[in-house]
């Protein structure tokens, strides 16, 4: 009976979802935005999600909070022309709500470590500002069905149907690969539900088990997901994931971090070269300049039997 | 019968205590820069010497008897240490001694096979000597204020005059070897233990003049400063010189012949990097650094020896010599060829793990920072796979855990270029420490939980025996 109870959540969730979707044509601006153009472009957008992606694994925070601040983050820019300047704060706001709706079971660190870390220009009163006035902005709806939400659902009744131990899914793995997409805007634009069961299917894929397989036909049939919608997004998520485990790293493009060290440390880092020795190099095995010029204008008789 | 104790009677001294350590320079602030010398004025007459005229007054062919006399005259030596005794002489000394400075230095034709012994005996009997004990017992090379050599205003001249002297157009080491020779070098090296960092300043400019022209004193000199290392490592961890010294060596390591031959090899290994083991090692790290990263640079495939060596010897209760540790090893890779890198990357950083959770917090930063550094952000780059499990545990756990703020700041940084560098590893590492700690945390209730038991039971034991519960 467990397997009926997570098929009634799954569309009950289903038909919540279009609730918390951000404004697709805000998000389309966005993508169509040029760099260093009026408003925040695509590139500015997910450099600041990537921050918060290490911010959140920094912090020890859990996906939920981190799906959640994204949640939030796109829904406000998809309806707010912001400036770029101030995607920073905004990006941060979402953050620290998204910990606190979230109750992390880690402490929910104070803005002012949120900033210093995050190595952020603005001040504390300058985030809690921001904060109401996305927490308005959003109606204050804020326990988001997302992504994550379908993906646990998906995985519970996977784990519900095999009997098969082999086949267990990776919720681990998932929810890693499911952070990675959100790094991209253009996932935000997937329905919740369809990204996360194509995320489901590239790793039902990858683990070739046909039990799996049929359960996840069946929740496409029972959600009524479109063919052409899954395989559109599919495509998507599988680039996005050759690119995610390419053994070639990414070279962070945006702003470099900075690396503050104490007094005592900054005066000892100078280099040894610094303290180079003035005394100039003594070749070895050869005569030195003035010495082959007495050589040669000596007329004495050399001693040449000597060692080195 | 009682036992002598004889204890040197020790006042504490009165000191500041900084941190709950008390500070010696607190302590010997009030020093004030001593003298000492061992020149001491014998009990017979006073020294006399007749005034000679100067040498641009007499004709050119007078001038070679002129400076032999001169020089002759200058072998007397005086009491610097009874500042009242022989002014006039002394002055008359110092003039002298100018007087051959310059001449020497613009001079030509001046140099005659005669002046070679009186030139070297005349700096012999000037310089060489017992230097003289120290102050006090416990002279802190890297606290205290070094003794001077009383008779420098003669002493400095007689240098000044034997290096322009051995750089002259004229020397001919062919002729001077017969009086510069082992003997002579033996004696120069003695003085590199003075106190006078003046005194140590030209032995240094004069001994690198003489390896550079005697290639027949090169290997004996060699010798010479191994065995001075040697027993300043194992036996005493006393020589005021080791810096000059290793800078000399920097000039000569910088002008090997490749390949290298094994003998300057074993010095490496046998000599240079157990000198890293000394106490006083923050007087000639620079120095000794700037060897090491020149051998490096002459022959890479000693890398692996080098910093095996160093990992050996790694500082294991002092943070200062840590840090100095850790900033030579950042100026070897800053040189070093990938291929030698990947064969000393993993006890490389099994060590520098260690560091950037030391609780020394400039322990910590100074290893941090090599995330700064773009050539060895390249080579961690394209090793992350095996460098990012080395270093993970401790940079999330200290990132966690650590008081200072600024090292906790420090570990962002590092780890988000982690992240940006592999991803999958990262996160694979996250959960697997994730799951690692909710292990723990759970063996560690089940074992509160077995105590908590363990109590109940004994309690109702207790009871039981008492007769308060029926059994």
């Amino acid at each position: 009976m467990e397997a009926i109870k997570l098929m009634k959540e799954l569309k009950s969730n289903l038909d919540q979802e279009v609730h918390y979707l951000p404004k697709e044509t805000g998000l389309s601006l966005i993508e169509s935005t040029q760099e260093n153009g009026n408003g925040v472009s695509a590139k500015c957008r997910d450099a600041r999600v990537e921050d918060l992606w290490s911010l959140t694994s920094f912090f020890g925070y859990s996906t939920q909070t981190f799906v959640l601040a994204v949640n939030l983050l796109d829904r406000f820019i998809a309806m707010m022309k912001v400036q770029p300047r101030y995607l920073a704060c905004i990006s941060i706001g979402c953050l620290h709500i998204a910990a606190r709706v979230t109750k992390e079971e880690c402490k929910v660190s104070s803005s002012h470590e949120l900033i210093r870390i995050s190595q952020c220009k603005f001040t504390v009163s300058d985030l809690s500002r921001m904060e109401k006035i996305i927490l308005e902005k959003l109606n204050f709806q804020l326990k988001a069905v997302t992504a994550l939400t379908f993906l646990h659902l998906y995985h519970a009744i996977a784990l519900s149907h095999t009997s098969n131990r082999k086949d267990v899914l990776n919720l681990d793995k998932l929810e890693a690969q499911l952070k990675a997409c959100l790094c991209r805007i253009v996932f935000s634009k997937a329905k919740p539900s369809v990204l996360a069961l194509s995320l489901l299917m590239l790793e039902i894929e990858a683990l070739q088990s046909v039990d799996l397989l049929e359960i996840a036909q069946r929740i496409q049939t029972h959600l009524k997901i479109s063919k052409a919608d899954l395989v559109h997004w599919r495509g998507l998520v599988g680039q996005c994931m050759r690119e995610y485990s390419s053994p070639e790293c990414a070279k962070p493009d945006h702003k470099k971090l900075v690396w503050i060290v104490s007094r005592r440390t900054a005066q000892n880092l100078h280099s040894i070269y610094r303290s180079i020795p003035d005394l100039p190099t003594i070749p070895e095995d050869t005569w030195d300049e003035s010495e082959s010029q007495a050589l040669i204008s000596t007329e004495n008789h050399l001693d040449f039997s000597f060692s080195l | 019968s009682a036992l002598a104790m004889s204890s040197a009677a020790t006042t504490p001294p009165s000191v500041d205590k900084v941190d709950g350590f008390s500070r010696k320079s607190v302590r010997k602030a009030k020093q004030k820069r001593s003298q000492s010398s061992s020149q001491f004025r014998s009990q017979g007459k006073p020294i006399e010497l007749t005034p000679l005229p100067l040498l641009k007054d007499v004709s050119a062919q007078e001038q070679p008897e002129l400076f032999l006399k001169k020089l002759q005259q200058c072998c007397a030596v005086f009491d610097f240490m009874d500042t009242l005794s022989d002014l006039k002489m002394k002055e008359y000394k110092r003039s002298t001694l100018n007087e051959l400075v310059d001449y020497v230095t613009v001079s030509r034709g001046y140099l005659t096979e005669q002046a070679y012994p009186e030139v070297v005996k005349m700096v012999s009997y000037n310089i060489f000597r017992t230097l003289p004990p120290s102050d006090s017992n416990e002279f802190d090379p890297e606290e205290d204020e070094p003794t001077l050599e009383a008779s420098w205003p003669h002493l400095q001249l007689v240098y000044e005059f034997f290096i322009r002297f051995l750089e002259s157009q004229e020397f001919q080491p062919s002729i001077a070897k017969k009086y510069i020779d082992q003997k002579f070098v033996l004696q120069l090296l003695e003085l590199f233990d003075s106190e006078d960092p003046r005194e140590r300043d030209y032995l240094k400019t004069v001994l690198h003049r003489i390896y550079g022209k005697f290639l027949g004193l090169r290997a004996f000199i060699r010798k010479q400063i191994n065995n001075i290392f040697l027993r300043f490592v194992y036996e005493t961890e006393h020589f005021n010189g080791v810096a000059e010294l290793l800078e000399i060596l920097g000039s000569i390591i910088n002008g090997f012949a490749l390949p290298l031959k094994a003998e300057h090899k074993q010095f490496l290994v046998k000599v240079l990097i157990p000198l890293h083991t000394v106490r006083s090692l923050s007087l000639f790290h620079a120095q000794l650094a700037y060897c090491i990263v020149q051998f490096l640079e002459k022959d890479p495939a000693l890398t692996e020896p080098v910093i095996r060596g160093l990992l050996k010897f790694w500082p294991k209760t002092c943070s200062q010599k840590e840090v100095m540790f850790l900033g030579e090893l950042e100026e070897i890779l800053d040189v070093i060829e990938p291929t030698q890198f990947v064969k000393i990357q993993e006890p490389l950083f099994k060590q520098i793990s260690k560091c950037v959770s030391s609780p020394h917090f400039q322990v910590a930063e100074r290893a941090l920072y090599y995330w700064n550094n773009e050539y060895i952000m390249s080579l961690i780059e394209e090793n992350s796979n095996v460098i990012l499990p080395i270093m993970f545990t401790s940079l999330y756990r200290i990132s966690k855990e650590h008081w200072n703020p600024a090292i906790v700041a420090l570990v962002y940084n590092v780890l988000k270029a982690f992240m940006e560098m592999n991803s999958t590893l990262f996160d694979e590492l996250t959960s697997t420490y994730k799951s690692d700690r909710q292990r723990e945390k759970k063996k560690e209730k089940e074992r509160e939980e077995l105590w908590k038991r363990l109590e109940d039971l004994e309690l109702k034991r207790s009871l039981q025996s008492d007769g308060i519960i029926p059994t």
